[in-house]
């Protein structure tokens, strides 16, 4: 691996990118859509009157894990949705870098520029993992961006203790060490779909796969179910990990020169 | 400098390239010929360390393909059949990044001396997506020569372009040659590969015939005159066939085709009889049969042959 080439590589992904409307526009959407819905739900929901999450007595209240209902009922259900939101933050390492992938990869394939790259010194590894490196970098700084964000903002419109669950350190660690794992799985998937499809919006469909199981994930959670905490989230980021190694592997043995010339059509 | 050994390669079932055996010397402008679909990128994708051919052997340099593949890339210079530039990217930020992957030292000055030389360097920072199909054909030119590569791998390089920009990429091309770089040319153009090349293989999956152009005219052909006459009369027909070192002698009206073994001496001698016997001699000319015509007849041989 030669790091000028690799360097080579990251930079012009990420100059190409910011030619790119598309994936530019993208990338901003999906974390200030997802910070706003949160911060806004909190806004309005630290306003009602307790009472109103008291399920004798008010309509929004639901049914809290024991963990949380010494808080009381207004807490406890901002935070248990808050959990929830989590998971949706989660989202932006593994959409968009699969969506930079698909356009980075079949733009290649489209233009043909592939052939004249691989006829260069650099290696196929040097451009998978310029690639992973230049799609899965900035879903993972925007993904924590918007972590902090939150946080910062949940300063100002909600009670301490809600912006001490926000930070508590099962969100912490999964945002550190989950973030990262889930944009290379994002990469690879994306690498995968690129191979055989030949339109970037028909790639972001493999998103289709991790969203539905997240977006299940993060109702068991909300119906009180299941109060996530660090064993969990430890097994959690292990079989994310185990799952991203396996993807991986199957992007290399296609991300083949040869293979790449002869068979992706 | 490049040499292949029974060098195939095979897609399924398909057989695209068989048993070819090539040799081309360091300096060589060596041209590739043959129809659509004979193997032609096939081959040079093999050569390029692009695909594995599925027997046989290639060597760049003295380097096996296959084998030293990053050292290979390192020292050839590859024009594919399609430009292959990045489109949001300007013409600067392509060869830019070539540079870069191929380790190039002075990237600034070498973008620099290949976009002037190319007629680019005014639009060198507009997205190339914007730019003609010519213009990209010599962009993605430039950027097969940045890092001065001594062998270079040319497939249809004037394919797409105007009168204009062909011969400038053809003067360029001899420009090359003179620097005593090594190219390996793939061509539909025959009066191209007759102009620009030393050696021209002919290639259909095998090898058809390999050599000069004039080899192979002369091969085919032998050596001839066209003599033009006011007018051919027996007494002049018998005067030509007469003479020992004439090997043919056709009627071209209005004239004669005289094929003989060497003109440079014979000519003289010829032109004495002819005249002897009361010809009006209106030109003399060398009989030239185009590239073309070689090309097409090696091909109907080799079918005839099949
Ligand atoms: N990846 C591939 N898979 C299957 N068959 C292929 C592949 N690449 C080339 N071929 C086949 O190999 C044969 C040779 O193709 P090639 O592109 O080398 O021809 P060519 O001489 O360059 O033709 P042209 O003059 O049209 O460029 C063709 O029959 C082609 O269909
Ligand atoms: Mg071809």
């Amino acid at each position: 691996m030669n790091r000028k080439r690799l360097q080579a590589v990251i930079e012009k992904e990420w100059l190409d990118m910011r030619k790119n409307k598309m994936v530019l526009s993208m990338m901003a959407l999906l974390p200030l859509l997802l910070v706003g819905m949160i911060l806004g739900t909190v806004y309005f929901m630290e306003r009602a009157p307790d009472s109103e999450y008291d399920p004798a007595t008010g309509d929004s209240g639901m049914a809290l894990p024991p963990e949380l209902e010494a808080l009381g009922y207004k807490e406890g259900t901002i935070i248990l949705l808050n959990d929830q939101y989590m998971f949706y933050l989660l989202l932006i390492p593994l959409t968009l870098p699969v969506y930079v992938a698909a356009y980075s990869i079949i733009g290649e394939k489209e233009t043909r520029s592939l052939e004249p790259l691989l006829a260069t010194p650099v290696s196929t590894a040097e451009l998978l993992v310029g690639k992973t490196i230049s799609a899965a970098a900035p879903a993972i700084v925007l993904t924590w961006l918007s972590f902090v964000l939150t946080a910062v903002g949940l300063n100002f419109i909600a009670s301490p203790t809600v912006l001490a669950y926000w930070v508590r350190p099962v969100w912490s660690l999964s945002m550190a060490l989950q973030t990262p794992f889930l944009a290379v799985l994002s990469t690879a998937s994306g690498v995968i779909a690129s191979s055989r499809l030949n339109d970037p919006r028909a790639a972001q469909q493999v998103t289709g796969l991790f969203i539905v199981p997240l977006i299940a994930l993060s109702l068991i959670v909300l119906m009180g179910k299941v109060y996530l905490n660090l064993r969990l989230m430890s097994w959690a980021t292990l079989l994310i990990a185990a799952v991203t190694v396996g993807v991986l592997w199957l992007a290399i043995r296609l991300f083949q020169r040869e293979t790449i010339l002869t068979r992706w059509k | 400098m490049i040499r292949t050994e029974h060098l195939t390669k095979r897609f399924g079932p398909l057989l695209a390239v068989e048993d070819l055996n090539l040799h081309v010397e360091r300096g060589e402008v060596f041209g590739f010929l043959g129809p659509n679909g004979a193997g032609k990128t096939t081959t040079l994708r093999m050569l390029a360390a692009l695909i594995a051919p599925t027997s046989g052997a290639a060597w760049i340099n003295d380097r096996r393909v296959g084998q030293d593949d990053e050292a290979i890339h390192a020292s050839i210079g590859l024009l594919t059949e399609t430009p292959g530039l990045y489109p949001r990217l300007s013409a600067k930020e392509n060869l830019s990044f070539f540079a870069k992957l191929h380790g190039v030292e002075d990237i600034p000055g070498q973008v620099r001396k290949y976009l002037t030389l190319l007629e680019l360097w005014e639009r060198r920072s507009e997205p190339v997506g914007g730019f003609s199909k010519g213009m990209q054909q010599k962009l993605a030119i430039a950027r097969a020569l940045l890092h001065e590569p001594p062998v270079l791998f040319l497939d249809e390089p004037t394919s797409a372009l105007d009168p204009e920009a062909a011969r400038l990429v053809r003067d360029f091309i001899e420009t090359l040659k003179g620097e005593g770089r090594t190219i390996f040319l793939c061509t539909h153009n025959l009066e191209e590969a007759d102009h620009l090349c030393d050696r021209v293989a002919v290639i259909k999956q095998r090898l058809i015939r390999v050599d000069a152009p004039d080899a192979l005219r002369q091969d085919l052909y032998g050596r001839s005159v066209r003599v033009q006459l006011r007018e051919v009369t027996p007494e002049i027909l018998a005067a030509v066939r007469a003479l020992p070192f004439v090997t043919a002698v056709t009627e071209a009206s209005p004239g004669l085709r005289v094929a003989l073994d060497e003109p440079e001496t014979y000519n003289p001698v010829l032109i004495q009889a002819l005249m002897t016997a009361g010809a009006a001699i209106q030109f003399v000319e060398r009989e030239s049969h185009s590239l073309e015509q070689v090309y097409l007849d090696l091909l109907h041989e080799s079918e005839a042959t099949a």
